[in-house]
């Protein structure tokens, strides 16, 4: 097999800062990237959010329609249909929204909060294993040994909410290259720039934090799930509240926020 | 370019790529923002995402006084033509960015063979700004997408366009401006304000122009419980099952019975305008149905508390009920005054009509559909 041509003084000089720069910015990566898991999840949070607000108005609507013709019956509760009129209710649909969206983005980040890696001190070759109770392997054989309710559900929320963020990035990042750079490119190549790019974020994304959100997750079911040697039954139902609140809003990353294809079309 | 090298590097610069988007994506985000230009004493530019929890309405300029509609654009049921009204909204929106972020509308009237120059005229403009939309339209598909294009630009409009049908959606205002990077929020919240004004101008009348208003929009002396409190309707008087009828096409959002608002439909227009139909003797439609513009959805009747027949009309701006008043044109003719004295026996002597100029976005303690 031919061997490659080795590197020249440029490319060594560039890799060299490239090295660099990385080394200068691992001191700060116990900073860095637990901020921005917590950052992927809230943008994917919130893009579900947005699928779902519509539908919680109606709910609420429905809700206080009912509530109004039970009070409206008794002359004592008549006055109680009063309590909530029409800019209350939409009010009170985006609080609930706003509410569910905010104990969402609380349950996922926290533990990608408590996201540390084994060595990041150790800067030109970078060991990313975090530290915790293993890699994936592990963590998936005792999802099969002991299946919990944290152990299925969780990682996979995490992963659907990092994909919708990942989109949200990637869409970010596509007006703000195309836009811009139409001027001076051209259409055709501000659009082809912007389009890759997009693709290029949306990878990058998943590559450097989606993985690491997903396992960060899967280790804090597993440490949950296990934690105090609960019994078989009541581990199942640990973290069920918590996994109820988290779950739509992941269908609903998966039915609305992550339109994958349209970065190709 | 990224091997294990530079891998760090690469986990930095993703990193900072999600804080980025969730400081424009996300309402705690916004909050971050809000809070970092309290602490700096610099224009938040939060409040577009922030406002819609709040409820929308502190955003959203509302005019003062009711349109001065040129006599060829009378129409029957008091509407205003579909093109003139989004020209009206249009213009009213457009009017409220800084002269500096109007050049856009100019150079689209420019783009489509019009004199750009016209726009700033405020006999003119409105018009010459309907016929700019109805061209952009015609390239774009959607109002919305020419609403875009005049606050933010055609290349960002027609992006957006290309991006929202990449999506597989339809031309929705809120799908196109997601699509825009943050710089556009301000523009992209008066094109929303352009959308909504443009609906309330294109509302018919529910009921005949010459049915007498016997109480109108504001703090009143309540005819039953004798106490002051807002009335965030106006009282149409009417005989007892009179065709009530939708003032725009929409969705039905609500039509329950209660002891306070009686028989009562709610029709969301869409562009965050929604209309009420109050103390009806019948429904005739159920929530979920969709209604067109003119068709007899109630009778009105004297259900809830009400002494009398009359219809309850009531209208909502972003969810902060306004004065229909405000939203029906003047013309030449016609006569909208409050009736003196209660037609329906029920409202006492009305409060007079508030075309002087009002405080820019009231806030009453909004008790809607009461």
């Amino acid at each position: 097999m031919p061997r490659s041509a080795p590197p020249s003084p440029a490319q060594r000089q560039f890799e060299g800062l490239v090295t660099e720069v990385s080394r200068k910015l691992s001191g700060f990566r116990w900073v860095f990237m637990p901020l921005g898991l917590v950052a992927l999840i809230a943008v994917g949070v919130h893009a579900a959010a947005d699928v779902v607000d519509d539908r919680i108005l109606w709910l609420v609507d429905h809700a206080d329609a009912l509530f109004d013709s039970l009070a409206g019956r008794f002359q004592a509760t008549a006055p109680w249909v009063e309590l909530v009129g029409l800019a209350q209710r939409v009010k009170i649909a985006r609080s609930v929204a706003l509410a569910w969206e905010l104990a969402a983005d609380v349950i996922l980040c926290w533990p990608a909060l408590g996201y540390r890696e084994r060595d990041a001190r150790k800067p030109v070759v970078f060991e990313t294993s975090i530290t915790s109770t293993g890699g994936f392997r592990q963590l998936l054989r005792r999802l099969r040994a002991r299946p919990t309710t944290m152990r299925i559900f969780r990682p996979v929320a995490v992963a659907l909410i990092a994909l919708a963020g990942g989109c949200a990035v990637a869409r970010m990042v596509q007006g703000a290259v195309y836009l811009p750079t139409r001027g001076f490119l051209g259409d055709g190549p501000a659009g082809f720039l912007g389009r890759v790019l997009a693709l290029v974020s949306m990878a990058a994304v998943l590559y450097a934090l989606g993985w690491r959100a997903v396992l960060r997750t899967l280790q804090d079911a597993d440490t949950m799930s296990d934690d105090g040697a609960p019994s078989r039954a009541e581990a199942l139902w640990r973290g069920l509240p918590a996994t109820v609140v988290v779950i739509p809003l992941a269908f609903a990353a998966l039915a609305g926020a992550t339109p994958l294809l349209s970065f190709f079309r | 370019m990224f091997k294990k090298h530079g891998r760090g590097l690469l986990d930095f610069l993703v990193a900072i790529l999600c804080l980025w988007v969730a400081a424009y994506h996300t309402p705690a985000g916004a909050l971050a923002r809000r809070f970092g230009a309290w602490a700096l004493d610099v224009k938040s530019s939060a409040r577009p995402l922030l406002s819609y929890y709040e409820g929308g309405g502190d955003d959203l300029f509302m005019p003062t006084t009711p349109l001065q509609l040129p006599p060829q654009l009378a129409q029957l049921h008091g509407a205003v033509p579909d093109g003139a009204a989004l020209g009206y909204g249009a213009y009213t929106a457009w009017t409220q960015l800084p002269a500096a972020e109007r050049a856009p509308a100019r150079d689209l009237a420019i783009r489509y063979g019009q004199d750009g120059s016209r726009l700033d005229d405020p006999d003119q403009g409105p018009q010459a700004l309907a016929k700019v939309l109805k061209a952009a339209k015609a390239d774009l598909g959607t109002d919305d997408a020419a609403m875009l294009a005049v606050m933010c630009g055609y290349e960002p409009a027609r992006y957006a366009r290309d991006r929202a049908q990449a999506e597989g959606g339809s031309g929705e205002l809120g799908l196109l401006v997601r699509q825009l990077p943050p710089e556009f929020e301000g523009r992209a919240l008066r094109a929303a304000n352009g959308l909504t004004l443009a609906t309330a101008y294109g509302l018919s009348w529910p009921v005949s122009e010459s049915a007498p208003i016997t109480s109108g929009f504001g703090m009143r002396d309540h005819p039953i419980l004798g106490v002051q409190k807002m009335h965030t309707g106006i009282d149409i008087s009417v005989p007892m099952g009179t065709a009530v009828h939708a003032a725009a096409a929409g969705t039905v959002r609500r039509a329950s019975e209660d002891a306070v608002n009686g028989k009562v439909l709610v029709i969301d227009h869409g562009r965050g305008v929604t209309t009420a139909y109050c103390h009806a003797s019948e429904l005739l439609l159920a929530p979920g149905a969709r209604v067109e513009r003119g068709m007899v959805i109630a009778r009105s009747g004297s259900t809830g508390r009400s002494t009398g027949p009359h219809l309850h009309y009531q209208m909502a701006l972003a969810d902060t009920p306004v004065d229909p008043l405000r939203f029906r044109p003047i013309r030449p003719g016609s006569s909208s005054e409050i009736a003196s004295g209660a037609a329906d026996g029920r409202d006492g002597p009305p409060p007079p009509r508030p075309a002087a100029p009002r405080q820019r976005n009231p806030k009453p303690a909004p008790e809607a559909l009461r």
